[in-house]
């Protein structure tokens, strides 16, 4: 057992994958260069000392490199393909949502993408073009996996579970919660280290995780906002008011299991998501909710979210644009 | 030294035909050597300056031993071709000597094969099919039986049949919304084509794929990709997983010229060059993206150059010569498996057809359409079968006559071919 933080996770979840299946290579930008930085947040650091010939960098070239790996996915290889901030997925849009996803399909069943994409997102004081949360654009993407993972243990059996799996798997990360040192360190972090096992584990691409218990309102959540939520859950139970907080995890699909058994006990839903309201994974989780379980509900679905706006750079507005601990309490409050 | 099929007898060089310091030009007698059938010439596969000879009149000499050094421009242009003399006769290749078009080889070519009259006959059978497939095809449409929409590739046959008889069994190709060609020259039966045009259960992608979709991996055919240039980054995916599982495998990656646009063109091809990755870019050059002419799309219309800037290959090739697309492409694949890495082959070709079902094609002018379809494949083809003598009218009527039945059978089948169930709606989604 040791303690590790998700960048770490997930470099160790890597070099196993890559010991164990010789099939598993990674490939992306700036991702195994010599006394460079082992990918935008060092979570491929030093793995090219191992790995020669397997930690592949390429050009700044999205839509080329995620064509190549997912060509290299169909003749029988299982590629790991990561991006620098989450936005520039959208130059790879094409390959990931025409070719990864929907190869298998249009084939009528005959061909497989073994694919594993990781995508930093996330406001950080970057401003609007690296920092978006990119979820709702591939959620509604039949053929893909995404999921997001809360902290090191989930990361480190999330990719274990996504490089086993014959289907493109999309893991968002957030940059607030890497535990990246050094250099690579982020302002504003949050500790999202974890206890992680000796022994090899993954963890399951379509389950959501129940992280507080609670009778009197569901707060769902995931990433950055799982954080949050849990400390709102501190804040209402200091009020008398008793939230259950649930990590969604698996954002696609999504775990209408768990999500149904907490509906069903508390009757009111708080749904927390960093990125604008409209169009957002909140808005399926809303819809879903109410479709499956309205009758149990006792008041209306509330979303928090972001406002319908790019992210802004002042620190003082991103605060602002970001749901905040207060934020979510009062909504839950209201609610209960 | 070319491989002369010399049935294992001792090849003894007679005397050198040329001397160093001699600029040599490809086809050229450069020695003569004696077997035990026969003494003859040997012409060069190189075009460049004689530098060094390495065997001396009387020595034994074997096939790809190295017996003369060249001084080889790096790029030379190629020779543009003489669309004013469609039907000029081309001479009939044979072994150790197949006609060049047009050239820029910075590495000797490997021996050309010898090409049999059935291996011939074979060519002229998979454009027929293409052609007739089409055709029917094209009819079946008319009559309104057949769902959905279509893009043909009447007047392209020898681009497919080229490229895919210089495969080998393992190889793959990826195609486009443009790909019933590709799919046929690969091996793709007529009737898991049409069966996959009717929308059946049968279909080479069970009814999920259609027209534009066609593919069948147990032949090395993606399913084909209708995003423009979508298929380009993933052939060098492909081939960069040839390298990474040690095997001597090459991709085929067919697109059309309005691709050379793409962003996804640069990337893909900027990477397999980068990796020397074994994948040959087959550019099928028609002239019309869509409805649009090339020549208001980019301002250097040749496409083969923008592999030189790249740092690769790139070659012209009368795509509407189907020997001349096969030597193209067999010398690319050469050079993706001995690791020199990516050619792009420029196919001069032309669309008889429009760009889909229902485009009349009426910015074609005439003039440029005439001259073309005089330049017709198929046609072109089976003249230069017919001035070798062992091959007939009658031989070529018979490969029509047996095509035709072919596909009959293939449509009466396909059209009674059983439509997907209901329950295999939401199946093949995931793994």
């Amino acid at each position: 057992m040791k303690r590790l933080g998700i960048a770490e996770a997930l470099r160790e979840a890597i070099a196993e994958e890559m010991e164990r299946d010789p099939r598993v290579f990674c490939i992306g930008e700036d991702i195994g260069v010599p006394g460079g930085w082992g990918g935008a947040f060092t979570v491929t650091l030093g793995l090219e000392q191992s790995f020669p010939g397997r930690m592949i960098d390429t050009p700044i070239a999205e839509l080329g490199f995620f064509g190549v790996a997912i060509g290299a996915a169909l003749m029988g290889m299982r590629p790991i393909a990561d991006v620098q901030y989450g936005d520039f997925l959208l130059l790879a849009g094409d390959q990931i949502i025409n070719n990864a996803a929907k190869m298998r399909y249009m084939s009528g069943g005959r061909v497989k993408v073994p694919l594993v994409i990781r995508a930093p997102i996330g406001a950080t004081g970057r401003g609007s073009q690296h920092a978006q949360s990119l979820e709702r654009f591939f959620t509604g993407v039949p053929g893909l996996k995404v999921v997001a993972p809360s902290n090191a243990y989930d990361a480190k059996g999330l990719l274990k579970a996504a490089v086993r799996d014959d289907n493109p798997v999309l893991i968002f990360e957030h940059k607030l919660l890497y535990g990246s040192r050094g250099a690579r360190a982020e302002s504003g972090a949050t500790d999202a280290t974890s206890d992680i096992p000796d022994t090899d584990y993954t963890v399951p691409l379509d389950r959501a995780a129940v992280r507080r218990e609670g009778s009197r309102v569901t707060i769902l959540a995931w990433l950055l906002m799982l954080h949050h939520s849990l400390a709102a859950a501190g804040s209402l139970a200091a009020q008398g008011i008793s939230a259950e907080v649930l990590d969604v995890r698996s954002l696609s699909p999504l775990d209408y299991e768990t999500i149904g058994a907490s509906v069903r006990k508390t009757g009111r839903v708080v749904i927390v998501e960093e990125g604008p309201k409209t169009g957002g994974v909140g808005a399926e989780l809303a819809a879903g909710i109410t479709e499956r379980f309205g009758q149990a509900l006792l008041a209306p679905v509330v979303r928090v979210a972001s406002p319908d706006i790019p992210v802004p750079f002042s620190p003082a507005l991103e605060n602002a644009y970001r749901p905040s601990v207060l934020r979510i309490v009062e909504a839950a409050a209201r609610l209960a | 030294m070319p491989d002369l099929a010399a049935t294992g007898s001792d090849i003894r060089l007679v005397r050198w035909l040329a001397r160093p310091g001699e600029e040599v030009k490809r086809g050229q007698p450069l020695l003569e050597v004696e077997t035990d059938k026969a003494v003859s010439t040997v012409e060069s596969s190189i075009a460049g300056m004689l530098t060094e000879i390495s065997i001396s009149p009387g020595a034994l000499v074997s096939a790809g031993q190295v017996i003369a050094l060249f001084e080889v421009a790096a790029a030379m242009p190629a020779p543009s071709l003489e669309l004013g003399q469609p039907n000029a006769p081309s001479p009939l290749p044979s072994a150790g000597a197949l006609q060049d078009v047009a050239l820029s080889a910075a590495v000797p070519a490997p021996p050309a094969p010898i090409l049999d009259r059935s291996f011939l006959l074979s060519l002229f059978e998979h454009m027929v099919l293409i052609r007739q497939f089409e055709e029917r095809v094209k009819f079946l449409f008319l009559e309104g039986v057949m769902p959905g929409t279509i893009h043909q590739c009447q007047g392209q046959e020898a681009t497919a049949v080229g490229v895919c008889a210089a495969l080998q069994e393992g190889d793959w190709i990826t195609s486009t919304f443009r790909g019933h060609g590709h799919a046929l020259a690969k091996g793709l039966t007529p009737q898991e084509l049409l069966d996959e045009l009717f929308g059946a259960r049968t279909g080479c992608c069970r009814g999920k794929g259609g027209s534009m979709h066609v593919g069948n991996p147990d032949k090395g055919m993606l399913p084909a990709i209708a995003i423009v240039a979508g298929g380009i980054p993933l052939a060098a995916g492909m081939a960069l997983a040839f390298r990474m599982q040690k095997t001597s495998q090459v991709v085929a990656c067919f697109f059309g010229d309005g691709a050379v646009a793409e962003g996804a063109f640069h990337e893909g091809i900027n990477l397999a060059a980068l990796w020397k990755l074994p994948a040959i870019f087959v550019c099928e050059n028609n002239l019309y993206g869509a409805s649009t002419h090339i020549s208001k799309v980019m301002r250097n219309t040749r496409i083969a150059d923008r592999a030189a800037s790249y740092g690769f290959r790139g070659e012209t090739v009368d795509g509407n010569d189907v020997l001349a697309v096969y030597d193209a492409a067999r010398r690319a694949a050469a050079d993706g498996r001995a690791g020199r890495g990516p050619v792009l082959l420029e196919l001069l070709t032309y669309r008889r057809t429009g760009h889909s079902r229902r485009d009349p094609c009426h910015y074609q002018p005439k003039e440029e359409r005439e001259t073309w379809l005089s330049r017709d494949p198929i046609q072109r083809f089976a003249a230069r079968l017919q001035e070798r003598g062992d091959v007939s009218a009658a031989d070529l009527e018979a490969v029509n006559t047996r095509v035709q039945a072919r596909i009959e059978e293939a449509v009466a089948k396909a059209r009674l071919a059983p439509q997907p169930a209901l329950s295999d709606l939401e199946t093949d989604v995931l793994a």
